[in-house]
């Protein structure tokens, strides 16, 4: 009786292990997202809907918050400059990335070399970036300064003037982010299969037929990949304009990954700050969803 | 036997546990400890700045021989008032002393994460302390308008005056062969002449990135105008006529005085003008006038002089004074007020006003060898008027809404006055959400 107990004990046991193992296995990954992921974002979420004063929660007030973001200039005006930014800058890195890729997929002597370099900017911390171009652009001391006096010209302004203040901020997050185009592009070209391409040679397809009706009709959803995440990291782009610029001149190059740093941190306005970037989010959210929504359509069709 | 070697799921999780806390333990016990302080340890937080070098060279050492272990950390100034507000507020206790700038003040005090240096035992009412510096340390202030919610409370001594910087002139003697000019327009004028003469490039710079530095230069400007910021209920004044024809001035003819890329330069801008010699005047706190007579650091040693900030009105300057609170999270609060009261007492102060840096009690300013010409004219100041900027705990705000304001006129090259109205008018709006009226 006794050994029968104890055999009954013991299977049990492994049936009740055996059932609680997988959640035991669950359990680390699981609390650690829900420590870094879930509770910060419901926190944030939470103090979206607050006012804060000096730093601490002072009362409730709905989506007061959000809604007081659409009748707030200096919001309206830095999402603006901020979509002027991703546009440019995206639209610029895909089409040089994309030449690239191209350019390297060729096999020659020195070619591995070449990729290599050609990565470096993504590489290099975005604040050792910036103040790399911040001593190229300075009207006293910089790089393209020096140049326009050897050659007779006067004080390259770029910080100082709004336009080339931005300019200089697409400039820079080109020559960074390009690389990360050309990556993923790179990739996706060695991927495709060889054979429409022989085959369109043995045709007698010129070089443009070939990219115009192959080539980029096969990268499309690699394409989109790369803008859809590319767009998504430079609507968070905020190191490289807090050493380069803080935002100046004016309000020239103040991206809402900016406004919203000062916001929070700066005037201690947490809770309009947490609006400020849940909309944000919501709406990196939505142009991702879109772009996905519509490769899938193209490919459909 | 071959059961008892078998691998079995429970005997992956128990020694998986195991493991896991074996390790911990080991990893705990491991870790090595923090040596023991060589003294009473105090954590200081400090911005950049070259007015705390005298401190750092001298006071420190000093400090030592007293038995205190000093940690001196530094940052740059454009992040630390929100780094040290999030240490204070979260209780981090990362620090020991914040060496705030003083219009900061207002912040830590409306959040109440100050210790009460005046329990601590730190006498505000000594008649050595220069008035309008201790008067800064107060939350709520003392005199003047308060903000709501703080009408009736009993001020409180939550900072103490670390090192008495305010706004000085700094001028090239070979260009202003009389003396420190008086006023603005000698400013220009002789300056013109200086650069006639091929002595310098430009007869003034300044700071013009918006924000706190572009609001910097401008203020004693506006103030040597006459102008006023706020009235005694929070309204925003300063773009009164004098306030304008100020901002007029400052865009315009000083613009125009001034390097052509001045809309982006700050102060490791404007320090390099005046400190290469291509600039004639500059109005500027201690950091850079320290370095004026060292050949090491300028290219124009023996031909800066200081004087008084010139006038339109009033010769006013701006008070930006370091001033040290200790976050009631401070891991070695006791150790930080025997600091402070060791370190303001009048020796200590004398001692600093040799090291060459600007004291905050007035005995220090009268002893016999100060370490530098800039003390006995910051004294002059002083006398003649220096005013610190509005103790709202919204100042930040402000200041960054009349900065971007400022900045743009400053780009245009005029339209100050108009900049003015702008900035009032987002000020005003501002404030009536924060509940000011």
């Amino acid at each position: 009786m006794q050994r029968a107990a104890r055999a009954r004990k013991y299977r049990l046991q492994g049936a009740g292990l055996d059932l609680a193992l997988p959640y035991l296995m669950l359990a680390p990954g699981l609390t650690i997202v829900l420590g870094v992921l879930v509770y910060p974002l419901w926190d944030g979420l939470r103090a979206s809907t607050r006012a804060y004063r000096y730093g601490s929660p002072v009362a409730d007030v709905g989506f007061q918050n959000y809604v007081h973001l659409w009748s707030d200039g200096q919001f309206l005006n830095s999402l603006w400059v901020t979509v002027k930014f991703v546009a440019l800058s995206v639209s610029f890195e895909a089409v040089l990335g994309f030449a690239l890729a191209l350019f390297c997929l060729r096999e020659f002597q020195g070619i591995r070399l070449l990729r290599t370099v050609l990565i470096i900017p993504m590489v290099i911390t975005p604040v050792v970036v910036a103040i790399v171009f911040r001593l190229i652009y300075a009207s006293d001391a910089g790089m393209l300064t020096a140049l326009s006096e050897a050659m007779g010209g006067g004080e390259a302004q770029i910080l100082g003037n709004p336009l080339n203040a931005f300019i200089g901020l697409v400039v820079l997050d080109v020559w960074e982010w390009t690389p990360l185009m050309f990556l993923i592009l790179l990739a996706g070209l060695q991927s495709l299969p060889h054979e429409p391409f022989e085959a369109a040679r043995v045709d007698g397809a010129g070089a443009w037929r070939v990219f115009a009706d192959l080539t980029f009709p096969m990268m499309r959803p690699v394409l989109a990949v790369a803008i859809v995440l590319r767009t998504i990291d430079a609507f968070g782009t905020f190191d490289q304009v807090f050493v380069l610029t803080r935002g100046g001149p004016g309000e020239a190059t103040r991206l809402v990954s900016i406004y919203g740093y000062d916001t929070a941190f700066k005037f201690q306005q947490t809770g309009y700050a947490a609006a400020l970037f849940v909309t944000i989010g919501l709406v990196v959210l939505a142009l991702a969803f879109s772009a996905i929504r519509l490769l899938r359509r193209v490919d459909a069709s | 036997m071959m059961h008892s070697s078998r691998l079995t799921r429970r005997s992956v999780i128990k020694g998986g546990l195991g493991l896991a806390l074996a390790t911990t333990a080991l990893t705990t016990l491991g870790l090595p400890m923090p040596a023991r302080a060589a003294g009473k340890k105090v954590i200081i937080g400090a911005f950049a700045d070259g007015g705390l070098t005298p401190f750092k060279q001298k006071i420190i050492p000093l400090a030592k021989e007293q038995g205190f272990d000093i940690e001196f950390l530094e940052d740059e100034y454009g992040v630390t008032l929100e780094k040290w507000f999030a240490d204070a507020q979260s209780g981090a206790g990362q620090y020991d002393l914040y060496l705030l700038d003083d219009p900061w003040v207002p912040q830590f005090g409306a959040a109440n994460v100050l210790e009460d240096l005046g329990a601590g035992g730190i006498d505000g009412t000594d008649k050595d302390w220069i008035g309008s510096m201790i008067d800064m340390g107060y939350w709520p202030p003392q005199k003047g308008p308060r903000v709501k919610g703080f009408e009736d409370a009993k001020p409180t001594l939550i900072c103490v005056p670390f090192v008495g910087d305010l706004q000085t002139l700094t001028y090239r003697n070979d260009v202003f062969t009389d003396g420190a000019p008086k006023t603005w327009d000698d400013v220009i004028a002789k300056g013109k002449e200086g650069v006639a003469a091929g002595k310098i490039k430009y007869p003034v710079v300044f700071r013009g990135v918006s924000g706190n530095p572009i609001v910097t230069s401008w203020y004693p400007v506006f103030l040597s105008f006459g102008g006023s910021f706020f009235d005694d209920k929070w309204n925003p004044i300063f773009n009164s006529a004098e306030g304008k024809a100020s901002a007029d001035f400052f865009v315009g003819t000083m613009k125009q005085n001034a390097p052509s890329g001045v809309v982006e330069f700050d102060s490791d801008q404007e320090g390099a003008a005046i400190l290469g010699g291509d600039a004639g005047a500059i109005i500027q706190y201690s950091g850079n006038a320290l370095k004026a007579d060292d050949p090491a650091q300028t290219k124009v040693a023996g031909k800066l002089d200081f004087g008084v900030v010139p006038k339109q009105q009033s010769a006013i300057a701006q008070m930006g004074i370091f001033i040290a609170g200790v976050p009631k999270s401070a891991p070695n609060k006791a150790n930080s007020i025997e600091f402070l009261k060791w370190y303001v007492s009048a020796e200590t102060q004398a001692k600093l006003s040799e090291a060459g840096s600007i004291p905050v009690k007035r005995s220090a300013f009268g002893i016999a060898k100060p370490g530098n010409r800039l003390i006995p004219v910051a004294l002059q100041q002083l006398d003649a008027g220096a005013l610190p900027r509005p103790r709202t705990p919204d100042w930040a705000k402000v200041e960054e809404l009349l900065g971007i304001e400022l900045n743009k006129a400053l780009q245009a090259g005029s339209g100050g006055g108009a900049a003015l109205d702008t900035a009032a008018k987002q000020v005003k709006d501002y404030l009536t959400t924060a509940g000011y009226y």
